[in-house]
């Protein structure tokens, strides 16, 4: 009974916390870093810089860190790789596939769930059904859904307010990354280069649902940038968007990667740079045109897509305050360039690589031969098809001055094939491109996080892990570094050295972004593992 | 980003896999007509690089899952078509219960395509005598056999019906050999159980023993007594592999010839309870 009137007190109180009207308008997220008791964005803010002002839990007490709760789905869940938003005392997770749900962030309870009605048989090709998280903006919260749909949900209950499909599903278009909010608009990318979709890029009126504009990342014949895939132009694919994208408010410029061509490994029928692939694309969000790109990896045919995250920040450079965006790329060169032409500034390996000596004074990689994709046995190339990083999120803080990411160390063959690449349709096991790739024996691989000037790229530190992970780095003010393991440790370096502080066994992989955030004085850092969302916090 | 959805869809599903095999029935029979003489290379090769090469590698020469050159020939293709249609218990091997007989056998005329010299050997000897040479030569003590034994090496109840005479022969020669060192983690292979490692301690004891269990902070070492150490990495002074070694001894110049046939016939029948 008492337990049963402790529960309705947490569930009123969490009740009053959303009655504080749930409602984060487009200036909130502007001024995000002024509140970072919230979490409002997949980046932390629109710079996706993953950088909190909390320094609650510091260096000399994290070691204390202890679970405030655990929220399990009902069901068992897979590939939970979902990253929250947290407003206004909700959090709002993703259960995957494409699950919203709404949580009391006082006590881990659930306020309020929505599913979509998926189709029976959905299409992922080159990705698996999930989502990284939703965008919030206004009183509404976003999600892009396994079958390509774009949802607004009421803050509140979960109502729909509405539901927009944005790409066929049965072509292989797929959502997993999360939407980003802006003025009145809402960005979504998708996935499907696998499966040989077209990329796109799509904004929609935040509180309608229409369609405002379509970015076609690849060009077909007749466009601008169709004479950089020969006769492929008449057919081109890839350049898929399924990561997030960062914002510049001031500028109006908003900056999302591209993906691989298709077909991957298999380049015959598309000569060429391939634009734009594997590129940085800086986009008006006004009209949808695009101010510029950066092409990183042209003519792509080892799987290294370029849909990092880009992070915006503002340093001085040979004495000249500059306005940056950095990347951390698959293809193992960390990239500085200038915000506001896309102008290459410097360029750097952050882990091993094979297959450029370098990069040119334009940021072009110099290719190293006989590094491509081939017949037979294949070739070893560094880094291996997953990346020096994937999807997961780096970060950086302007104390230290340091970007944070957790790097892949492994190489792999990569195997040119003959088949030839079809859209959509193929089925659920069907794993398609140009090829494969033989992966090196787990033990010749590694991963670490690595902490790199922001402005040069070179090395300060590293802490070595096991295996190579798949979880984004959170940086604090209280001068520390989280992030996790494969094997499922989530622990906490020191910012200024990598020294490990503190160690938490989560039981199972981790595959989510960190974040923090604060509720009644507390500072809270929340992680996720197998089926498992916690939230952790000083005794 | 292709392949990892691979990757992981299958890390995903065996797991499942390895669940629902514990309480599934044994292993039904496995069809007769699966030889490879039936299947179709070519087939065989897709049918492989959609189902298997994530693991195995799309040349079948390994990469988390082991080399499969020459494995329908030392294990027998009836073997083979077992293990794609069952998995391998508490390993990353899935089950591929959704493969027909004619796709298995599709996919071991590929693997054979590889490699047509070698054989999975034949059963010479009298299992009757290798049964209590097994009782004698002490490997209870280190294998169970359904539930009986001890627990240093794998569980040998359902050998006979995954490895052939060849193989097992190899083994008992030389252990510890070609033992896979790939693979840690959720979703590694359990063969890296069996991978021995050297960790020195700040004050300069030395533990040695299987790892059995490890992440970026902890390794857990098991050693020839059966003892479990949980060791703090960044404390270790050092931790090395030692490829090659096995907590089995040789039983080459232990047995004659003659009784490593009988041995190795005694396995063979052991094909799990029905
Ligand atoms: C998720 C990874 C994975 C996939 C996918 C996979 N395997 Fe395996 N396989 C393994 C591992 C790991 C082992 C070693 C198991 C052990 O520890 O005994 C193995 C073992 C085997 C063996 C026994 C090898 C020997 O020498 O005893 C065969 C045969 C085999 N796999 C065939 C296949 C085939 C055929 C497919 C596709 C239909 C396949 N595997 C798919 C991981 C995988
Ligand atoms: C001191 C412990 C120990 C003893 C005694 C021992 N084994 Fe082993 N055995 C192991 C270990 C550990 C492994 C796994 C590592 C390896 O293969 O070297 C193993 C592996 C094996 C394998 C390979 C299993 C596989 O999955 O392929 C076979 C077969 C085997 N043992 C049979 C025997 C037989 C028969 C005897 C008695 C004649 C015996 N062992 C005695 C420890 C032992």
């Amino acid at each position: 009974m008492r337990m049963r009137q402790w529960i309705l007190a947490a569930l009123l109180a969490g009740a009053c916390a959303g009655s504080r009207a749930q409602d984060v308008p487009y200036q909130r997220i502007v001024r995000a870093d002024r509140e970072p008791q919230s979490w409002l964005t997949y980046g932390g803010n629109y710079q996706s810089q993953r950088f909190s002002r909390l320094a609650q839990v510091n260096r000399g007490n994290v070691a204390q860190l202890r679970v405030a709760w655990i929220y399990q789905p009902v069901r068992p869940v897979a590939n939970l790789e979902s990253v929250p938003i947290v407003a206004d005392g909700v959090m709002y997770i993703t259960e995957p596939p494409s699950t919203v749900t709404a949580l009391d962030v006082r006590t881990g309870l659930r306020l309020w769930s929505w599913s979509p009605v998926l189709p029976k048989h959905i299409v992922s090709i080159g990705l698996y059904a999930t989502s990284r998280g939703v965008a919030i903006l206004g009183h509404t919260v976003y999600i892009g859904t396994a079958d390509a749909h774009l949802v607004a949900l009421d803050a509140k209950t979960g109502a729909v307010r509405w539901n927009v499909p944005v790409a066929d599903n049965k072509m292989g278009y797929a959502i997993t990354g999360p939407p980003l909010a802006i003025n009145g608009k809402i960005l979504i990318g998708t996935g499907g280069s696998e499966a040989a979709v077209r990329g796109l890029l799509d904004a929609y009126d935040a509180k309608t649902g229409r369609r405002l504009w379509r970015l076609w990342t690849v060009p077909r014949v007749g466009e601008s940038g169709a004479d950089t895939w020969g006769p492929g132009a008449a057919q081109s694919a890839g350049g898929t968007t399924w990561n997030n994208g960062s914002y510049d408010p001031e500028l109006n410029l908003v900056y999302w990667g591209t993906g691989n061509p298709a077909p991957d490994f298999n380049d015959d029928d598309r000569p060429g740079d391939n634009l734009y692939t594997c590129s940085l694309l800086a986009i008006d969000p006004d009209t949808g045109k695009m101010k510029w790109y950066f092409q990183f990896s042209p003519h792509e045919n080892h799987d290294w897509d370029s849909a990092e995250p880009p992070v915006l920040l503002d340093a001085v450079i040979a004495g000249k305050p500059r306005k940056l965006v950095v990347l951390a790329n698959r293809n193992a060169f960390y990239y500085v360039l200038d915000r506001l032409t896309g102008k290459f500034i410097t360029g750097v390996p952050f882990a091993r690589e094979t297959w450029a000596k370098g990069l040119d004074a334009n940021g072009r990689p110099i290719l190293e031969p006989n590094q491509q994709p081939t017949l037979g046995a294949g070739t070893l190339v560094y880094p291996s098809i997953t990346g020096a990083v994937d999807w997961s999120s780096p970060s950086y803080s302007p104390i230290t001055g340091l970007f944070y990411v957790s790097t892949h160390e492994t190489g792999a063959y990569y195997i040119k094939g003959t088949g030839k690449i079809e859209q959509g349709g193929q089925g659920p096991r069907g794993i398609v491109g140009g090829g494969g790739i033989r992966a090196l024996a787990g033990e010749q691989s590694y991963g670490a996080i690595r902490a790199l000037e922001a402005t040069t790229g070179k090395r300060k530190w590293q802490f070595r892990l096991l295996s190579p992970a798949w979880v984004g780095t959170l940086a604090t003010a209280g001068g520390l570094v989280f992030s996790g393991s494969d094997e499922g440790n989530f622990f906490a370096l020191d910012a200024e050295t990598g020294k490990p502080l503190w160690n938490f066994y989560m039981g199972h992989e981790i595959r989510s972004n960190p974040i923090t955030y604060e509720l009644d004085g507390k500072q809270y850092v929340f992680e996720t593992a197998g089926n498992a969302y916690v939230a952790f916090t000083l005794p | 980003m292709a392949f990892l959805a691979s990757v992981f869809a299958f890390a995903a599903g065996h797991k499942g896999a390895a669940a629902a095999q514990q309480s599934a029935p044994a292993a039904s029979a496995p069809s007769k007509s699966a030889g490879a003489a039936s299947g179709d290379p070519a087939r065989g090769k897709s049918l492989f690089e959609q189902n298997c090469s994530s693991c195995h590698g799309v040349d079948a020469t390994g990469g988390e899952g082991p080399d499969l050159h020459g494995v329908p020939a030392s294990l027998g293709d009836e073997a083979v078509v077992n293990i794609i249609k069952h998995g391998i218990r508490g390993t990353a091997m899935p089950m591929f219960f959704d493969l027909s007989d004619k796709e298995a056998a599709d996919i071991i005329a590929f693997l054979r395509s590889f490699d047509a010299s070698a054989t999975a050997g034949t059963v010479k000897g009298d299992p009757k005598a290798g049964k209590a040479l097994y009782e004698s030569s002490g490997c209870s003590a280190c294998h169970m056999i359904e539930g009986q034994g001890g627990s240093v090496g794998p569980e040998l109840t359902r050998i006979g019906a995954m490895r052939g005479p060849t193989s097992l022969e190899d083994r008992l020669i030389d252990p510890g050999a070609n033992l896979p060192q790939n693979g840690t983690g959720f979703y590694s292979s359990k063969w890296t159980e069996y991978l021995m490692f050297r960790a020195v301690e700040k004050n300069g004891h030395v533990i040695e023993g299987m790892r059995v269990g490890e992440d970026s902070f902890v390794i857990v070492l098991k050693d020839g007594s059966g003892k479990f150490h949980a060791l703090w990495r960044p404390d270790l002074r050092s931790l090395a592999q030692e490829p090659g070694k096995s907590l089995m001894p040789s039983f080459k110049s232990a047995l004659s010839p003659a009784q490593m046939d009988d041995l190795v016939a005694y396995l063979m029948t052991l094909k799990g309870a029905q």
